[in-house]
């Protein structure tokens, strides 16, 4: 940093009076010899004497009382925003969905016959009886055949009798049980077979 | 029989912050005491900042009632004037970002258009007799080149160039370190000086014919 550099950058706290007494005479001492640094010098003074002589700006005399006057309004006006619940807003919402999620559960036993014009179910539900459901029987009990007694030659390939349940292979050709009838609603052109089965 | 006499201290003897102290217990004479010693210098800070003299009475008037608003949240023992200097910096500054968001009157843009416009104008007058005349133009373009510096560096100016608060008081009332302070100063001199050199030098010359 040259001299000059130097002393330009002691401007502001020479200005201010915050050099020292050896950057002071330092200062001072290069003023003498460097014209620029003394004339950039003046033009910074200026500059900062002009913002200094700026006019005080007058405020109105009676700012006081009515600064106190509108002190004591700021003071008992209401907030305009709103003020936040104590409890959040959320809440209460929430509860009265729970709530309602509630009397619907508690009530829907008792509407949904009336709903779907069903008053037998809805006497059964009332005495607890529910409706009669044919159940698997059970071909073979768990306790063990007694020693000799040889097992049937054909087991059952499933613990429950199946001999209610409607027997069907999607085969054409053969079809124990169930109906079976042939449509031939083909569009034209198009060979094939084409079966409705129904049980 | 001795005359009744007030146990309290005449309102005028005490000081900023022992009013300050009556103020937060409610006391409406305190507080009309201390508007009216610092409305000079909040007005001056705020309009200087602001350039802005027609809303510096509205403004200044906001400074005092928060200053009565938040009267409790003052912290006895701390300095008011550096209080009641933050307060109105900060209105200042809100004023400032308020105003070129609104595109109002006020922008950076139209105040260098205002700035660059006065110029011949002053040229102008420089020609005129009327020493009067010639310093209030003079006082304009500074107030207007004032206006044009950036904010950060602007309040800092004014607080320390106008007002002439110490480099620590101003770290208080804006809330930064010293040496950040002492920085946006040395900047803002540097940018009002470019600005207001061609002027003073116009100045010089028609002096010295």
């Amino acid at each position: 940093m040259n001299r000059c550099d130097q002393a330009r950058r002691l401007f502001d706290a020479y200005w201010d009076d915050e050099v020292t007494q050896a950057e002071r005479e330092w200062l001072e001492g290069h003023f003498t010899g460097c014209e620029g640094c003394r004339q950039a010098y003046e033009q910074y003074t200026r500059t900062l004497e002009a913002v200094g002589s700026l006019p005080r700006i007058d405020v109105a005399r009676d700012l006081p009382e009515r600064a106190l006057l509108a002190a004591r309004r700021a003071q008992v006006a209401p907030d305009r925003v709103a003020a936040e619940p104590a409890t959040p807003r959320w809440v209460p919402m929430t509860a009265a969905a729970a709530l309602v999620v509630v009397v619907a559960v508690l009530l829907l036993p008792t509407i949904t016959p009336w709903v779907l014009g069903t008053r037998g179910s809805l006497q059964a539900v009332r005495s607890g009886a529910e409706p009669p459901v044919s159940q698997p029987r059970l071909l073979a009990t768990a306790a063990p055949a007694p020693a000799g007694v040889q097992p049937p030659a054909t087991l059952a390939d499933s613990l429950f009798d199946h001999s209610a349940d409607v027997e069907f292979i999607l085969d054409p050709v053969v079809l124990h049980r169930g109906r079976a009838q042939a449509v031939g609603n083909l569009p034209n052109g198009v060979q094939a077979e084409q079966t409705v089965i129904s049980f | 029989m001795a005359p009744d006499r007030d146990p309290l201290p005449p309102i005028l003897s005490l000081s900023d912050e022992d009013l300050m102290g009556r103020v937060a217990e409610d006391d409406d004479r305190a507080f009309t005491e201390l508007v009216r010693r610092f409305q000079g210098r909040v007005g001056n800070l705020i309009s200087r900042v602001l350039n802005d003299r027609e809303n510096t009475d509205d403004l200044a008037q906001e400074v005092f009632v928060r200053v009565f608003v938040h009267r409790r949240n003052y912290r006895r023992g701390s300095k008011f004037s550096t209080w009641v200097f933050t307060i109105a910096a900060n209105l200042a500054k809100n004023e400032i970002r308020r105003r070129v968001r609104r595109r109002n009157w006020f922008s950076l843009d139209a105040l260098t258009e205002v700035f660059s416009d006065s110029l011949p104008q002053l040229a102008d007058s420089t020609e005129s007799r009327e020493a009067g005349l010639e310093r209030e133009q003079l006082q304009g373009a500074v107030a207007r080149a004032i206006a044009t510096v950036p904010e950060k560096y602007r309040l800092a100016l004014v607080l320390r160039d106008i007002e002439g608060l110490a480099y620590e008081e101003i770290a208080e009332v804006l809330g930064l370190p010293g040496g950040t302070v002492r920085s946006r100063i040395n900047r803002a001199r540097g940018m009002l000086q470019r600005k207001l050199q061609p002027l003073l030098r116009k100045q010089d010359a028609h002096e010295s014919m």
